[in-house]
């Protein structure tokens, strides 16, 4: 029962439910980003398992021959552009956090996000929305008020 | 045709080459980006004309599909294509810090959009998804205000999310299929992917797929990011990456996941996706994002449109999406420098009356009041849900409908503010003139295309009806029968 | 609330997951990877297989991938900015790690140029042996903080060395060819000059890859969190 499928499918399951579990749940920016390194991690790996083939060898050539049973490479050539793409957006959200920090001086999410609203309204010119499930005054009064 | 790769290649190979450029001259550097994008734009128009006799599959390498990847080009693609070529130089971003860079972006835009409405094969789409993000992720961000990046932040993590289940759904489909031909993909559908695995694949291709195009429920990130993007970007981003995100998940649709279930799982979000972003719009107070919602309540019509099987729904969401392509932008540009709140836009018509007209004008089409395009699209759209049998459709098209009536009456509400004006008030800045030229240019496209409503819907319903037919498109690319 | 949908969504994803597997159909056909399999040796003359797979039957990925780097690092250094001259700085390291740096410059720099010169006959490659190059660059920036990359070199290496890779692609559409048909003879397969122009395009790959990351490393290091 414990194949090797198996296995790797429930690791891969897991570190997709892991990832998603962390980014939902966290607070902090940096945990939200480990969330998303596992995701990507577990997503990886359900790829390379899709055509997993037990016994199989390398798809190289070697002491002059192909060995006789080979592992699919489509798979793996998939998984090492995903990995570079994760790799090239993990140093882009990095360098986002970095000067998020900068401007506002913190890294939990709750309060950059609040911050990002004052901001957006005080551009506006509008108050900043107390609730986002509380409706907006549809129409204004004469004198500006609302 | 093989020349269609130029539309990828060459806006990729300046990109990388205008550092270099820029330091040997930066008058070349400045103008090489809009110049070839000029170019491209010339190529594609020239190889639409090579279209009439059907749609050409060119195999990059010399591969045969399956091993290669193939690029489809048919009506529909070439035309998104063109859309992203020279809605990029229509749009070129000015203005901002480092413009060298932004160049670049803009460059990159163009070829990965092209990419993105031309690629065949499931895993090659998925690249260019990226790039096309990554590329917005650095357009969004280049604003520079705080509020830009952490905007951007909160997008990117979204994304990735998305992203990330899109590839757990490519897995899935090679899990199941052997292959990432999309013709290929076609052909081994109905007796593979007709279980529940292929369902789950499709919603983890839908909701990948989807952040891009504004579904709901990973439209999250829309608000802000409209908010704090410059005007072109916004135009950008509302009028063509999210039409190109939206035509993956149609062809898919069409190709590869044509069970009624998938069918059913589009038009329940879209559903969602025109009550939230409609009703959002209606209590929104500053314009930039007020737009923004109605962006998700049209691409909420546009998913009820394409999830109507047959050819009939694809027409009728093409329809609406090429309408949304020239109304959303020219809004957006107008809007960039009206973000205040909409009490501020008070006796902006004094101050720029062209811009003022231009805004209602946009606002009747996208409403839907005759005899203006919008109209035409959504009457498709009632018609085709009318036909079908079910309940869930006719619901969904009494939604559209109260949508409408909400987008008129919150579309009403600001255009009204510009023709009042209180004493005392400072009325807003006009438009920058780059901004009202190009939104006059789509205005005026908009109502020349009134004149020739009938011709341009005969072509329309042709290019629908070639993308919806799936047998022909296994049969242009023929992947190679493999044991 | 939010933990107990979250709970929900995940379970219910959890449950959908293991559904799909008792369904799953595990007897596996992977009918391009085999059919790449038997014919690679012929077509593309490459003693790596899956090497033949990311430059010559999907090389189109590998440009692409190429160019998200690429965009990440130019939307990174937009983002980060130029970095102020009378930032503090952390001081140097000591004696021990920068010897060890100064040793570790030229043998990171011969086994990333190993690497990715026999990408197509051993496991290995652009990306990997691009990487091994960028961490040559990178180590001595750790140990001197002082020191800076010289960036416009960067740039230079980065759009020249990607601008081959298109080069070499467009090459073939000259001859009448598609796009990214391999060029040059197979060779004789498993010897250093095999597989045509995909060393080339290897080496593009790496030199590309490793001038970028060690550039967008460096700005990293150099940017400051807090004002």
């Amino acid at each position: 029962m414990l194949d090797a499928t198996l296995i790797f499918y429930v690791a891969a399951v897991g570190l997709i439910l892991i990832g998603i579990a962390g980014i939902v749940l966290s607070a902090h920016l940096v945990r939200v980003i480990f969330g998303i390194v596992l995701l990507e991690a577990g997503a990886n790996l359900l790829l390379l398992l899709a055509t997993y083939r037990e016994g199989a060898a390398a798809p190289i050539f070697v002491k002059g021959a192909f060995p006789a049973v080979m592992a699919d490479p489509v798979p793996q050539a998939l998984v090492l552009t995903a990995i570079v793409i994760g790799v090239g957006i993990l140093a882009l959200t990095l360098s986002l956090a970095l000067r998020v920090h900068r401007a506002y001086g913190t890294l939990d999410i709750r309060e950059i996000r609040q911050r990002m609203e004052q901001d957006i309204a005080d551009a506006a010119g509008i108050d900043m929305p107390t609730s986002s499930e509380a409706p907006a005054p549809v129409y204004a009064h004469e004198d500006g008020r609302s | 045709m093989n020349h269609v790769v130029l539309l990828v290649a060459l806006p990729l190979l300046t990109a990388f080459l205008l550092p270099v450029i820029n330091r040997v001259s930066h008058l070349a550097g400045r103008w090489a980006g809009p110049a070839v994008l000029l170019l491209t734009s010339a190529i594609g128009i020239l190889l639409w004309g090579d279209l009439g006799n059907g749609p050409v599959a060119i195999e990059l390498g010399g591969f045969r599909p399956p091993l290669g990847i193939t690029i489809y080009v048919d009506q529909l693609a070439l035309l998104l294509a063109l859309a992203v070529t020279m809605g990029t130089l229509l749009l070129w971003p000015g203005g901002g810090e480092d413009r060298l860079r932004q160049s670049t972006l803009a460059l990159l835009l163009a070829g990965a959009g092209s990419g993105l409405a031309l690629s065949g094969d499931l895993f090659n789409i998925y690249v260019f998804y990226e790039l096309v993000a990554v590329v917005c992720y650095g357009l969004i961000a280049s604003r520079g205000t705080p509020a830009a990046f952490a905007a951007t932040l909160r997008y990117l993590i979204i994304s990735s999310v998305g992203a990330a289940l899109a590839l757990a759904g490519i897995a899935l489909v090679y899990q199941a299929t052997g292959t990432l031909n999309l013709a290929q993909l076609a052909q081994l559908a109905p007796e593979k992917l007709n279980n529940i695995q292929g369902l789950v694949a499709f919603v983890l291709l839908l909701v990948g797929f989807g952040v891009k195009a504004e579904l709901f429920p990973v439209n999250a990130w829309v608000p802000e990011v409209y908010a704090t993007a410059s005007g072109q970007v916004s135009a950008l981003l509302a009028g063509i990456v999210s039409k190109l995100a939206l035509v993956i998940i149609v062809r898919l649709l069409i190709l590869v996941f044509q069970q009624p279930e998938a069918h059913m799982v589009m038009l329940v979000l879209g559903i969602l996706g025109v009550v939230s972003g409609e009703l959002a719009a209606w209590r929104a107070r500053d314009l930039r994002r007020m737009l923004a919602f109605s962006s998700i309540g049209q691409l909420g019509v546009m998913f009820i449109a394409f999830s109507i099987p047959g050819p009939a729904g694809v027409f009728a969401g093409l329809a609406v999406a090429l309408h949304h392509m020239i109304v959303k932008p020219a809004l957006f540009l107008l809007a960039a420098q009206w973000g205040g709140g909409t009490r501020q836009l008070a006796g902006a018509a004094r101050v720029s009356p062209l811009g003022a007209g231009l805004f209602v004008l946009l606002a009747l089409s996208l409403i839907g009041v005759p005899p203006l395009p919008g109209f035409w699209a959504k009457l498709l759209v009632l018609v085709s849900l009318s036909e079908q049998a079910q309940t869930l459709y006719y619901l969904a098209a009494g939604v559209i409908l109260a949508g409408a009536a909400l987008e008129a009456n919150y579309l009403f509400r600001v255009a009204s503010r510009f023709y009042y004006a209180r004493p005392g008030q400072v009325p807003p800045a006009a438009p920058r003139g780059a901004d009202l030229a190009t939104a006059s240019l789509l205005g005026a496209g908009l109502l020349a295309s009134v004149f020739l409503m009938t011709p341009l819907a005969a072509q329309v319903e042709a290019i629908a009806l070639q993308a919806a037919d799936a047998g022909q498109y296994v049969a242009t690319v023929n992947p190679e029968a493999l044991p | 609330m939010r933990r107990l949908t979250s709970a929900l969504f995940l379970t219910g994803l959890a449950v959908l997951m293991a559904a799909i597997y008792q369904q799953m159909d595990l007897v596996v056909t992977p009918l391009a990877g085999d059919a790449i399999n038997a014919s690679a040796a012929q077509q593309v003359g490459a003693g790596n297989i899956v090497t033949a797979v990311v430059l010559a039957f999907r090389g189109f990925d590998t440009l692409l991938e190429l160019t998200i780097l690429f965009t990440a690092a130019t939307a990174a250094g937009l983002v980060l900015g130029k970095p102020r001259a009378d930032a503090p700085r952390d001081p140097d390291a000591g004696f021990i790690l920068q010897a060890g740096a100064d040793l570790f410059f030229p043998l990171l720099l011969v086994v990333g140029l190993y690497i990715i010169l026999h990408g197509h006959l051993t496991p290995g490659g652009g990306f990997q042996g691009g990487v091994v190059l960028a961490a040559a660059f990178f180590i001595p920036v750790l140990a001197r903080p002082g020191t800076t990359l010289d960036h416009h070199a960067v740039s230079l290496i980065e759009g020249l060395a990607g601008a081959a890779f298109i080069l070499i692609g467009l090459l073939a559409m000259l001859g009448g060819g598609a796009f990214l048909t391999p060029l040059l003879g197979k060779g004789e397969l498993g010897t250093l000059f095999s597989a045509g122009t995909l060393p080339l395009l290897y080496l593009a790959v790496g030199l590309k890859v490793g001038s970028e990351l060690a550039g967008l490393l460096a700005q990293l290091a150099a940017t400051e969190a807090t004002d």
